[in-house]
Order: C-alpha cells, then structure tokens, then sequence
C-alpha cells in the first residue's frame, strides 16, 4: 500500500512540477508572483475536455483515441501559451517599473477575472470529461500504477527534462538565463528582453496547460476553482525548491505531491491542504532560497 | 487636502443623523461598510503606510471573531470584555507574522501572509472540538450597554461607528507622529530607513500586530452583531476583497480605506442582478487601478 | 470628494426604496440561486413558482395577489443572514427557504426574531428544528432519519461487517456521517466502523484517502456529502479496484452523479424519498411541472411545491391581519392535516413532518431505481 501512496504522490508531484516550472521562470525573469498562472491551468483542463467534445463530434475519438487525445492536448497548450502571452502583454508590461505591489495586485486581478470569466461561460458546476475509458483503471500486473499515471508521471519527466536541455543548450535558453540573472545588462547585451519574457510565458503557460490537459484526463472533471488550489501549492513547491531554479521547482513539486499523498494517509485526510502551507513557512522562515535556490 | 477636515465633519454629521431615518435593510448595508472601513482602516496600516503586502488579513479578523465567539459560548464572557480579547489574542497573532516575515522580501512575505490566512481557516474549518468546524458557532452573545441588551440594526450601526471613529482617530494620531512618518520611510526604501537609524524590526512588527488588533476588534464585532461564525467568512477571498478596498481607495491614505470600503460594499448591494459579473468586474477593476491610477483615488506617497 | 460619494451612495439607496402601493401578500423564497448548486435553487424557486401561480389564477388569497421574492444565499451562511433580513424588509409573511442546512440555520434565527414562518424544502440538519422555534418548520426528512435508514439497510439487508465513512466537513455531510455512524453502532450487530474521515468540498483527487480506506478492506463505504465529490469519489474507488460499493444521503442523489460517475456509478446506494412517479397524488403536479420545465430530474421541486402550498394554505386560513402575526400563522401550519403532492404531511411540535419516509434507492443501468423499503425490508 505505500507503493500505492508513493505513486499516488509522484503523479500528483508531476502535476505540481509542471505548474511550478512557469511560476519559477517568470519570478526569475520578473521577479514577480504570477497569481493568475493558477488559471491557466484551469483553463488548460477546460480546454482539453472542449476540444475532445469537438473530435468526438467530428467522431475522431472512437478511431483514433490516443491521435484525439495528443491533439486536444497540443492544442491546449497552444491557446493557453497565447492567453498568457496576452496576460503578459495587458496587464503585467504596462506595470513592469512600477511600484513593488503593483504587478502582484495586478496579477490577482487577472486571476479573478479569469477564474470568473469561465464559471459565466462553462457553467459553475462540474465540468465531466467524456467517459473514453474503461470504469476500472488496469493496473501493471504486482505494480500498482494505472496507465493514465504512467503518463502523466513520464509525461512530467519528459517536459522537465526538454525544458532543462533548452535552457542549458539553446540560444534562446541562454537568453533567458541572462535575464534571469540580471536584466539590465542582458538589454545592454542587445538581447530583446520582451521577446525573451514573452517566451518564458508561452513555455510557462504551455506547460501548466498540458498538466491541465492530463489532469482532466485523470480526474474526469473539472471546476473553475481548481487552478487557486493547485495554483498556491506549485507555488509552494516552486519555494521549496528555490524559486527561479527550473530544477529547484521539479524537485520541489514531486516532494510536495509526496508529503501531501503520504500526509493524507498516514497523519490527516482532513488537514491536507495545510501541509502544503506549513511547508512554505517553514521553508521562507529557515530556507528563504529553497532546497536548491541560489541568491540572485 | 485642504477640504478634508470639512469633509469629514459634513461626513461624520450625516453619518450620525440619517440612520434614524433608513430601514433595517439599509442600516445593514451601511453597518456593513462601517466595518468593512475598519477593517480597511487596519490593513492600511500594514500595507499602505508601510508597504507590506498582507494577504492574510482575514486571518486575524477571523481569529477575533471566533475567539469572542469561543469565549461568549463557553464561558459568557460578556462583549465588552471580548473586544479587547479579541483585539489582543489578534495582535498577538499579527506579532508573530511579524516576527516570522522579519527577514523577508516583498513578495516572499505576501506569501507567507497568505499562507496564514489559508491555515487559520484550515485550522477553524477542522479543529471540531474548539472551533465546531464547518458547522460555525451560534447564539453568540450580543453586547449590552448598563442592561440595556444591543440587538437591533441601528444599536449595530452606531457601535460600528463608535468604533470606526475612536480608531480613525488614533491611526491619524499615528500617522502625523513619528511612527507614522517612520512607516512611510520604511515603505519607500526600508535600507535607507534603516540607515538614517529607524529601528525597522520593531516598526514593522508595530505594523503588523497594530493592524492586527484592529481586525480582531472589527472580528469581535463581526460576530456579535451576526450572532454566528463559520470559517467560509474568514479566508483568502475576504484578505482579497479588504486589499481591493484599501488599493482602490488610494494605499497609505486612511480617507482613502474609507472611501474603498464604502463604495465596494454598497456599489454590489445595488448591482445586485448582476451578481453573476459582480466578481468579473472585481477582477477587471484590480488590474485597471493598477495600470491607471496606482496610487488609488485618494492616494499619494504622504501619509493621508 | 468623499463627501460627494457618500451622498450619493445615500442618494440612490433612497431612491431604490420606494415601492408601489398595491395591496400584494409577499413570500419570500432562498437558496443557492447562483453559483455549484444553483440548479438545486433553481428547482426550488420552480416549485415554488408553480404553487404561487396556480394559487394566483384562483384569484390569490382573499383576493389578493401573491408575489414571490426570491433570495440567492449561495450556501453561506453569512449571506443567508444578509438575505434573511432583506427578506424581513421586505415584509414577506412567510419564507419557504432555505436549502442548505448550513444557510437555514443561520437564518431561521433572523426570521424567528421577526416572527416570520419559515418552511424548508431541503435542509435535513437535525439542529435547525431542535432550536426549539415555534415558527421553524421543513417538509423534508432529518438527517437522523436519514442516517437510521441507511444503517438499517447497511447493517440488515446488506449485512456488512466492515464500514467506512467518509464525509465532506460540512454542517450537513459531516452531521450526515456522523447519524449514520451513531445508528449503525447502535444497531450492536458487531458491524464495525473501519475508519471515519473527512474529505475537502471542491477536491478533485481522492486517491490518497481511498488508497488508505481499500487497506482497511471495508464491505461498504458511506459518504456524507454532495454529488460533486460522491461522483469523483466512486469513480476513483472503482479505477483502485475498490469493490466495497459507495452508500449516500440525498445529497448525491442527483444525475449530475451519474454523469460524474459513468458506468463506476452502477450499484450505489442512495437514501432519499420514495419516488413521487409512483405516488398516486404527485401526478398532477408532475405532469405540470414537466410541462413547465422538462423531464430533467428535480427532486426538490416537489417538497418546495408542497411547503408553499401549505405555507399559502395556512395563511389564507388565517387571513386578514392574522396573516402578518408569524405565531398565528406558525400554528396554523402546525394544525394542518395537508394532502399534497406528497402525500399527506404534518407536522409534529418540532416543526418535523410526522411521517418521513426514507427509503433506499440503487443506481442501475444509468438510472436511480428504488431498491429497498425499511418497512417492508
């Protein structure tokens, strides 16, 4: 049964990691709270159960479920990547010089607008995922893993380890680094700063929705108040691992989906949701850089 | 500001005699945004004068409200001993945030704030023995002045603003002194503060823990005057909402948290059908301040 | 500037407070209107609709036409106070309202104070009649009723030895489980309960706690809550492989569940009221409201068809000026022998209907089918 939990929470983790990735990149180049990134999320599962509806009419799915699947995915990620993108460029470049608080309180504007702007339009309550797979999940022979957590789990591993490859290897990746690290002398270098944060928020958005998309999946619903939740704690596990460090807020995720898993089974089912905070201000309290953050 | 104090003595007049005259609905409504300006009255202390973005506020409003709400249940404590229990068990809670966030940046101490605010309402949500949980406490005792039981709306409205007024009036005390003009230093840039020898530490501990004990008497007053408590009331949302009222009236600017308050607790009383839009708009509102007008309507890098 | 603003925040609430003179009686009805449960408000306000109209096109009471206000607390309980007292002001005579225990509670002490009647379609929490109000009423069943029903049939017909109880913290899913606990202990057949926890509303991922439930290899899992997580929670029990089926109160008892759920629904046990297709006296209000509103299920439009019926069936008793005395017309309810669309109703000194028939339902084949009769067995 703890292998079960230990699954349970790594495939929690990976969703937790992938949010985190675009919180951790944008505090990097901006250093600022992206609150609305939560949403993105959210609206990234919403997506994935439109589009699906859409190949299902086309009757797409019944052939080919897995092409279906990748597709409403891709294409989720795609349109989130270009509402964060537009995120960035109404209400966070306007602020960029401003006063301290004002991007944050920006930021938690847009994530009210957006949660409220899918509850008018998708309705308030549940949104359920078409029922494409079988009731009772098969699990791996001795190893008690379901398909769909294989996926996400290796799905996850997969991003992070591309989104790493690109940072380190790539031009572009190198860019970003430099902005990171120190903004006004990447501008004096000639790098294009706003191109480069648009980028974070497109890779950011994009794979916040993919955690979207293979949540729905998983779940077989959705709501319009899941990306608050989910939000504060990839957040939460961006800071454990150091916020601005990539690999910093994968490990973090992972940890955190652990000890929420194991938490709920083993302390309290009830006080999960606090682990996550009691976390965080332990770690701001003794570890303000995160396990592997660095002081930029 | 050269109309303020007119201002405020036409305000404070009408304030005081138009009640008599408005039915229990309204009184409500207007007893609601008295409260609401105390509360924003408080966290402009932290955030405004001091520029530390507190995101748990509604914790320490919470924690008034249900420590009277605990004490009247369990032990009678009559109201008026509750006011300063709350009041003080709060800003106890405010010191400690203070304490924890002493070495923290901007947005780190957001966070943590936040976090706060999502754990008292964890803790008041699931701590069933004490709390009574999601079922909240009831027939919490109503205050009474000389045997006199205060039960009606208008008794609430004019409480309300007694305590609006004696508050108001030590904040602006504050904010003309030294401690206030301190906070505005550390506000602007707290390393210069701290070179020019203000004592950063204990100003912001002062800050938190003072805006603190506000919120647990607007708490203690809460739930007298609902005569009940559940933990839905005190969460992430409501720090939101209270934030919203102090930016949109201009941070650091106590006329300012006032005029907030006011106009977000009654312009969604009258746009009542559209209360599905009420919250869009909410949003929409925030990141507009934010990119028009900063500072908010009434604010400005000064004190008032 | 502030000066300006406040008079014109005085200005305009003036200026929304002048009504017109024609002589009306005023109801008021209340629930979640907007937002998760709004569907369940929305059945309300239907029945209730429906009841107020063809009570209306007999000419109204003494005369007189009824109009309806209708209040959205959105099950909190904060705002089902605000929305008590605007009532209040408004001066209705009588509230069929609330639904949600946690928002009933809180209000029947504002209209109790205002001596304003106050009838429930929905709300099951024990606590809201055992307040002691004279003017308090529901037409539903208690959730101790509930509970019992459900530990019969778990403890008697189902025969488990090993139960689990789940239940989503709230005043009514958590005061659900733990009647439910309190009848299957009492029962003293050796049944025994394997774990007791609570599951966050608004939670999508259960696995953790039913990873811990399955360990502890239960024969039956009760959950005290709304359709929402009970969809969520039986879908994820049965892709864990859990064959313990999932047993629940009136709160899951929605197809919203269903279509959560898909085929892991099959087999799940639901307390709730006999089904009004097969009682002889709800046809005619079935066919009415289908007529109105559609084949979609709404098994709450009926208890809010029946509260106002009867609410309206006192007052016209009473009528004249008594119907402004809440006493009077309080027990004027408590003294009805009402035939309705529910059969018969009355009321015991409580404010509990007398007779609460609660019955055990089985989802199959997609659908909810009546199952079990504690009676009959």
């Amino acid at each position: 049964m703890l292998l079960q939990q230990l699954v349970n929470g790594l495939t929690l983790g990976s969703v937790y990691a992938l949010i985190a990735l675009g919180y951790t990149m944008v505090y990097g180049i901006l250093e600022m709270i992206n609150f609305a990134h939560g949403e993105i999320y959210m609206i990234g599962s919403y997506l994935c159960i439109i589009f699906l509806g859409v190949f299902t009419g086309l009757g797409l799915t019944e052939s080919h479920l897995l092409l279906s699947l990748c597709l409403s995915g891709i294409l989720s990620a795609v349109t989130c990547a270009g509402i964060g993108v537009t995120m960035e460029r109404i209400a966070y470049r306007p602020i960029r010089s401003a006063h301290r608080l004002s991007p944050l309180i920006s930021a938690l504007g847009v994530s009210i607008f957006l949660q409220n702007f899918v509850m008018l339009t998708q309705g308030s309550s549940d949104k359920v995922v078409p029922h494409l797979f079988s009731a009772q999940a098969v699990q791996f022979a001795a190893f008690p893993i379901t398909p769909i957590q294989l996926s996400i789990i290796s799905a996850a591993i997969l991003l992070m380890a591309g989104l790493h490859l690109f940072v380190q290897k790539t031009r572009l990746g190198m860019a970003m680094r430099a902005v990171a690290q120190d903004k006004m002398m990447a501008s004096l270098c000639g790098i294009p700063i706003d191109r480069v944060i648009m980028v974070t928020f497109i890779i950011g958005s994009a794979l916040a929705a993919v955690a979207g998309v293979m949540v729905s999946i998983y779940y077989g619903v959705t709501h319009f108040t899941i990306g608050y939740v989910a939000g504060i704690k990839a957040f939460t596990a961006a800071v454990l691992g150091g916020i601005g460090s990539i690999p910093g807020a994968m490990l973090g995720g992972i940890l955190l989906g652990l000890t929420e898993s194991l938490g709920a089974a083993y302390v309290s089912s009830e006080f999960k949701d606090g682990f996550a905070f009691i976390i965080l201000i332990a770690i701001l309290i003794f570890r303000p850089t995160g396990l592997l953050g660095k002081r930029t | 500001m050269r109309f303020q104090k007119p201002v405020s003595i036409i305000g404070v007049i009408l304030l005081l005699a138009v009640p008599p005259f408005l039915n229990n609905y309204y009184l409500d409504i207007l007893t609601l945004a008295l409260l609401y300006a105390l509360l924003a009255v408080g966290l402009n202390v932290a955030v405004g004068l001091t520029g530390l973005l507190d995101l748990g506020y509604a914790g320490f409003y919470g924690i008034g409200a249900y420590t009277y709400a605990i004490l009247s249940t369990r032990m009678g404590i009559p109201f008026w001993l509750g006011i300063p229990f709350g009041g003080i068990v709060a800003a106890f809670f405010g010191f400690l945030l203070g304490i924890i966030t002493l070495r923290l940046r901007g947005d780190y101490l957001a966070i943590v704030t936040l976090g706060f605010v999502q754990i008292v309402y964890l803790t008041l949500n699931n701590w069933d023995t004490v709390t009574n949980g999601p079922n909240g406490i009831l027939a919490i005792g109503q205050p009474s002045l000389g045997g006199f039981l205060l039960h009606q709306p208008i008794h609430f409205y004019y409480l309300a603003l007694f305590f609006l007024t004696i508050t108001v009036l030590v904040i602006y005390r504050l904010t003309q002194s030294q401690i206030g003009r301190a906070l505005c230093a550390i506000r602007e840039d707290s390393i210069a503060a701290e070179a020019m020898g203000i004592d950063t530490t204990k100003m912001k501990i002062l800050a938190f823990s003072l805006g603190a004990g506000i919120a647990g008497v607007a708490g203690v007053f809460f739930a007298a005057k609902y005569t009940f408590v559940s933990p839905e009331s005190f969460n992430f949302f409501e720090s939101v909402r209270i934030l919203t009222m102090v930016v949109l009236g201009g941070m650091g600017s106590l006329f300012g948290a006032i005029l907030g308050a006011f106009l977000l607790t009654i312009l969604p009383e009258m746009l009542r059908g559209l209360d599905l839009y009420r919250m869009l708009i909410f949003g929409a509102t925030l990141v507009l301040m934010m990119i028009v007008r900063p500072v908010g309507l009434l604010g400005n890098r000064n004190a008032t | 500037m502030m000066f300006r603003a406040l008079f014109l925040g005085f200005l305009l609430l003036f200026s929304n407070g002048c009504h017109k003179k024609a002589p009306e009686i005023v109801i008021g009805t209340a629930g979640p209107m907007t937002g998760d449960q709004s569907k369940q408000g929305g059945d309300i306000v239907n029945g209730v609709r429906l009841a107020v109209d063809e009570w209306n096109e007999k000419g109204g009471i003494g005369g007189i036409k009824i109009r309806l206000e209708v209040g959205d607390d959105q099950h909190d309980p904060k705002q089902a106070v605000s929305v008590a007292n605007k009532m209040v002001n408004l001066g209705i005579v009588g509230m069929v309202g609330h639904f949600n225990s946690s928002a009933s509670i809180p209000a029947s002490s504002v209209y109790h104070s205002a001596g304003v009647p106050m009838i429930t379609p929905g709300s099951t929490n024990p606590r809201l009649t055992d307040q002691g109000f004279k003017t308090v009423f529901r037409v539903c069943g208690r959730d101790d009723q509930q509970g019992k029903v459900a530990a019969q049939f778990a403890v008697q017909s189902f025969q488990a030895k090993r139960i689990a109880i789940l239940h989503d913290k709230t005043t009514y899913g958590q005061g659900l489980a733990e009647e439910f606990q309190k009848a299957v202990l009492s029962f003293n057949v050796g049944a025994e309960i394997v774990s007791f926890d609570g599951i966050t509303q608004g939670d999508k991922d259960f696995r953790s706690i039913l990873t811990t439930l399955k360990g502890k290899n239960p024969d039956l899992f009760f959950f005290g809550g709304i359709f929402p997580e009970g969809g969520v929670l039986v879908k994820q029990a049965k892709e864990m492989g859990m064959t313990a089926p999932m047993i629940s109160g009136d709160g899951v008892f929605d197809p919203k569940f269903i279509e959560i759920a898909g085929p892991a629904a099959e087999g799940t046990f639901l307390t709730f009221a006999p089904d009004p297709e097969n009682i002889p006296s709800a046809k005619g209000f079935l066919q009415r409201y289908k007529a109105k509103h559609g084949n979609e299920l709404a098994p709450y439009a009926i208890y809010a068809y029946d509260a106002t019926n009867i609410l309206l069936t006192a007052l016209s008793q009473v009528g004249g000026h008594g119907m402004r005395d809440g006493k009077k017309v309080s027990e004027a309810i408590r003294n009805l022998k009402y035939d309705g669309a529910l059969g018969r109703t009355e009321f015991d000194a409580k404010g509990d209907v007398k007779i609460s028939p609660y019955i055990v339902w089985i989802t199959e084949g997609g659908k909810f089918k009546e199952h079990w009769n504690p009676v009959k067995g």
